[in-house]
């Protein structure tokens, strides 16, 4: 209580009436949507009415509160993703136990017998995401080394541009390519037994987190102060040299939030591995082979919740918490590597 | 005058003269080479050239190019040469080569030698070849016994038909099989990547200036091979699409009626007519529909339209909120860091995880399916993320003068937000945005579990509805300009339309429907990236003059 009057009297909310008939209404407007969503237009009505009075009468204090409110929502909505997603999920967990994370032997899907192992969907998602940033992490450094360090100016201008629209082409698209294109060469040309397998999804994702590690990768050499080159330099080393030993160890930390930051691009990617896989929730025989078929965490997802319902729907919540965690880890960990990196550079802001 | 030339020498070296002309043309073939097998990997170039195999072509191309580089070596070493090499080649050669030997040996154990589980002894001894060769002569002999001696080994084994027309490689344990006609473009192309790489240090002299020569041709051609891989994407959909998208568009000038009216004391009316531009596209104006002659996605553009509307009147206010709030009134502590790391974690958020959110959070609240409200929802959400990076970015790029320098003048915090640091931030916050836009214009995930229902409809979702009407109840007059009705409909999307074409089987739509699909969505996208970096570039000279 008293932390909360100490937040609300330093934010300068408490002490105005329009303050607190802001509050008020967003506070009406929050718990009518949870409890009875359809005369969620009465609270949200009178809010829009406050909200005209307060412009005209104290536009300060509403623009501070609107602020204030528009903060609570985005972490609201961050917490609420998470609430949501794990309470659908404890029924899948309450059946199985932690065999939905372990279970290897027998049948690891079967909904209408009520048995959800996620181990071949994990497995899938591990070998796709794999053979993605084999793909990415490589190309994409290199990619931003030639645009921070060596491309000339003609170039990075054709360079730049061509990443963020390799960036926009939608996700959607690489999949349908994959699926038209790729899948009958690969079945044709490696005679494949299924339609589909890891490696294209790989590759596809790999290419689309491409860009990803592209532009991040390039931002943070491109940070890296210009006077610890130019000693370099004035010591006679090469162009070369000089990126490797100095400019790429002092990005290093940057470099790999960008690594990073594809990896969890490539875990969340959907629909190319959807629309390519032939979903089967099996795990490949044996566990390497990259031209068999599996099914990933997103694509199970993507291609079940049509059919779902009761504890097969569970589960598939089930897969959104192990992915969302997954991802959460990675971007928490790249985070934590960037502002080491801003540590090591002193300020980064040079 | 002696000691002049010496020293241009050092500087420029390999510049010039024979060891320029020969470390080129290794480079150029090792070149040529490498995109020859890529175009046969992907059987865009035949097979066979003037009666002989591609591939034996390629592969003496390969051997020609050995032997040059070779030459270069031997000549260099007597002194003919102006090189300087080091002592060792260093460990990014040895590293290249002890993989390619360690897959080569490994390869060779398995399958010529026939070791079962015993191949990991040829492929330790093939990777310590590879590293003894690479590391122990001096710099240009070690150069020259890899990247050649690979050479050579890789053209001797095609031309001697080791590995033949009727050759097939099926791994044990892998579902595929190799045949000659994949394997042996892959083999010449890293061949000739590697004799190129190898050259391009040949021809700088080698030492230093060698290994950033070969550097960067390696970097150079991995950012050609993006931009490539772009043109071809883009180009090869461009080239599918056209044809579907554009056809049956028909247009033409009419000599119409425009208004007519009766003037006071005449009997007859008066029409005054004037040219129209009559303008057809069945492809982005009709609906799916069995009587018409050509289908086309105009409800998947409108409900793309919609979506996007949406998501931004929500993620917008929201975003730049929460980047003011954070940037100009927070205290920068643990609050403003707990709120940067949950935005942070919901932008790498797997697009299919707030589709569930949607379907577990929104769908029972609204309307209890699918509907157009609960997509614009979700992705504003996927959008939000976005907006506040970019925006809070932007507001901490506005240089605190500006604040201090309003203050000073007894202006309130609020009018300095709203007339300083709002404006001066507004470029930052316009191309974050519409590069966000660009982003969920082509999610498919999140649609497909809140928005959708049937695939192809006829119509899009009818969302204005200006009308006013007289009611029995209070406040008497009913003034519409939305229907709340087509809010809580399924509608459709430009990537849902594609991914329902990919999965209702192309036996209704045909595949050429799917390619002017995705045409017309890349062209959407692209719409609105164009859109940001222009007005990214307008803002910018905005700013600066």
């Amino acid at each position: 209580m008293s932390v909360e009057r100490g937040l609300v009297g330093r934010l300068g909310v408490g002490d105005s009436p329009v303050g607190v008939l802001l509050g008020v209404t967003l506070l009406a407007v929050a718990l009518t949507f949870f409890l009875a969503p359809g005369l969620v237009i009465y609270p949200l009505a009178a809010f829009a009415l406050v909200v005209v009075y307060g412009i005209f009468r104290e536009q300060g204090t509403t623009a501070r509160v609107l602020a204030l409110a528009a903060t609570i929502v985005t972490v609201l909505v961050l917490g609420l993703i998470t609430i949501y997603l794990v309470a659908q999920s404890i029924p899948a967990f309450r059946i199985m136990g932690i065999d939905i994370l372990t279970k290897t032997g027998g049948k690891l899907w079967n909904p209408s017998s009520a048995i959800y192992s996620l181990v071949p969907m994990m497995w899938g998602t591990l070998v796709t995401t794999l053979i993605a940033t084999a793909v990415a992490a490589p190309l994409g450094v290199a990619g931003a080394v030639f645009i921070a360090e060596m491309a000339p100016d003609w170039a990075r201008g054709l360079l730049k541009p061509a990443v963020e629209a390799l960036a926009g082409i939608p996700s959607i698209v690489y999949g349908f390519i994959g699926f038209v294109v790729l899948n009958p060469f690969m079945a044709e040309q490696f005679s494949l037994p299924t339609f589909g397998s890891l490696f294209v999804v790989g590759v596809v994702i790999g290419a689309m987190a491409l860009p990803t590690v592209v532009s991040v990768a390039e931002d943070a050499i491109a940070s890296v102060p210009g006077p610890m080159k130019d000693g370099s330099l004035a010591l006679g080393a090469t162009d070369w040299q000089t990126t490797t030993a100095v400019t790429l160890p002092a990005a290093f930390s940057g470099v790999s939030a960008a690594v990073l930051l594809g990896i969890g691009r490539a875990v969340g990617e959907t629909m190319a591995a959807t629309v390519i896989l032939a979903h089967a929730q099996v795990l490949p025989d044996p566990l390497y082979d990259v031209f068999g078929n599996t099914e990933t965490l997103t694509s199970l997802i993507a291609s079940q919740y049509g059919i779902a319902s009761g504890s097969q729907m569970s589960a598939l919540f089930a897969a959104g918490v192990v992915l969302f965690i997954t991802v959460l880890g990675l971007s928490i960990g790249s985070q934590y590597v960037e502002r080491r990196m801003e540590r090591t550079l002193g300020g980064g802001d040079t | 005058m002696s000691t002049d030339t010496g020293v241009a020498s050092a500087l420029d070296r390999g510049s010039t003269g024979p060891l320029r002309y020969a470390g080129g043309a290794v480079v150029a073939i090792g070149a040529i080479v490498l995109v020859a097998s890529l175009l046969a990997f992907v059987q865009v170039v035949p097979t066979t050239v003037a009666g002989a195999s591609l591939f034996d072509v390629l592969a003496l191309a390969l051997v020609a190019a050995a032997c040059c580089l070779i030459a270069v070596v031997v000549a260099a070493k007597l002194g003919v040469l102006d090189t300087a090499p080091d002592h060792t080649a260093g460990t990014s050669l040895a590293a290249v080569f002890g993989l390619v030997g360690l897959v080569v040996g490994g390869l060779v154990a398995a399958q010529t030698l026939g070791f079962s589980t015993l191949w990991p002894i040829g492929a330790l001894a093939g990777a310590a070849l590879g590293i003894v060769l690479a590391i122990v002569p001096q710099e240009d002999s070690a150069l020259a016994a890899t990247g050649g001696g690979f050479a050579l080994l890789v053209g001797g084994v095609i031309l001697t038909d080791v590995i033949g027309p009727n050759w097939r490689w099926q791994p044990e344990g892998l579902s595929a099989a190799f045949t000659p006609e994949t394997t042996l473009p892959i083999l010449l192309g890293v061949t000739g990547l590697l004799l190129a790489w190898v050259g391009a240090q040949a021809a700088a002299g080698f030492g230093t200036q060698g290994k950033a020569r070969g550097a960067s041709l390696l970097v150079s051609a991995n950012a050609a091979g993006m931009i490539a891989l772009l043109v071809v994407l883009i180009s090869f959909i461009a080239v599918r699409g056209w044809g579907p998208m554009t056809e049956g568009i028909r247009f033409g000038l009419f000599w119409e009626p425009v208004t007519w009216f009766q003037p006071p004391g005449l009997d007859e009316y008066v029409v005054i007519s004037a040219p129209l531009l009559w303008f057809h596209w069945p492809f982005v104006m009709e609906g799916f529909a069995i009587t018409n002659a050509i289908n086309g996605v105009a409800p998947a553009i409108v409900g793309t339209v919609w979506l996007v509307v949406g998501a931004v009147s929500v993620a917008i206010p929201l975003g730049v909120g929460t980047a003011v709030f954070l940037t100009e009134y927070a205290e920068q502590g643990r609050l403003t860091s707990i709120v940067e790391i949950a935005t942070n974690g919901l932008w790498s958020t797997p697009s299919i995880v707030y589709g569930l959110f949607g379907l577990a959070f929104l769908v029972p609240r609204i309307g209890n399916g699918s509907s157009l409200l609960s997509g614009m929802l979700v992705l504003s959400f996927m959008l939000l993320p976005l907006v506040i990076i970019t925006s809070r970015e932007a507001l901490l790029n506005v240089p605190d003068q500006y604040r201090d320098a309003s203050a000073a003048l007894g202006v309130s915090r609020w009018q300095t937000i709203k007339s300083v640091v709002l404006p001066a931030a507004m470029p930052g916050v316009v191309t974050g945005a519409i590069l966000g836009v660009g982003r969920i214009a082509g999610e498919t995930a999140p649609i497909l579990l809140v928005l959708t229902g049937e695939p192809f409809p006829e119509t899009g979702p009818d969302l204005l509805n200006f009308g006013a009407a007289f009611t029995s109840s209070f406040p008497f007059v009913e003034l519409s300009f939305l229907n709340t009705d087509a809010l809580l409909q399924p509608a459709t999307a430009l990537p849902y339309q594609l991914f329902a074409t990919i999965t209702a089987g192309v036996g209704d739509v045909g595949e050429g429907f799917s390619w002017g699909t995705a045409l017309v969505l890349l062209l959407v996208v692209f719409a609105f990236y164009a859109v940001g970096i222009a007005s990214r570039r307008y803002f910018d000279t905005k700013l600066q003059s």
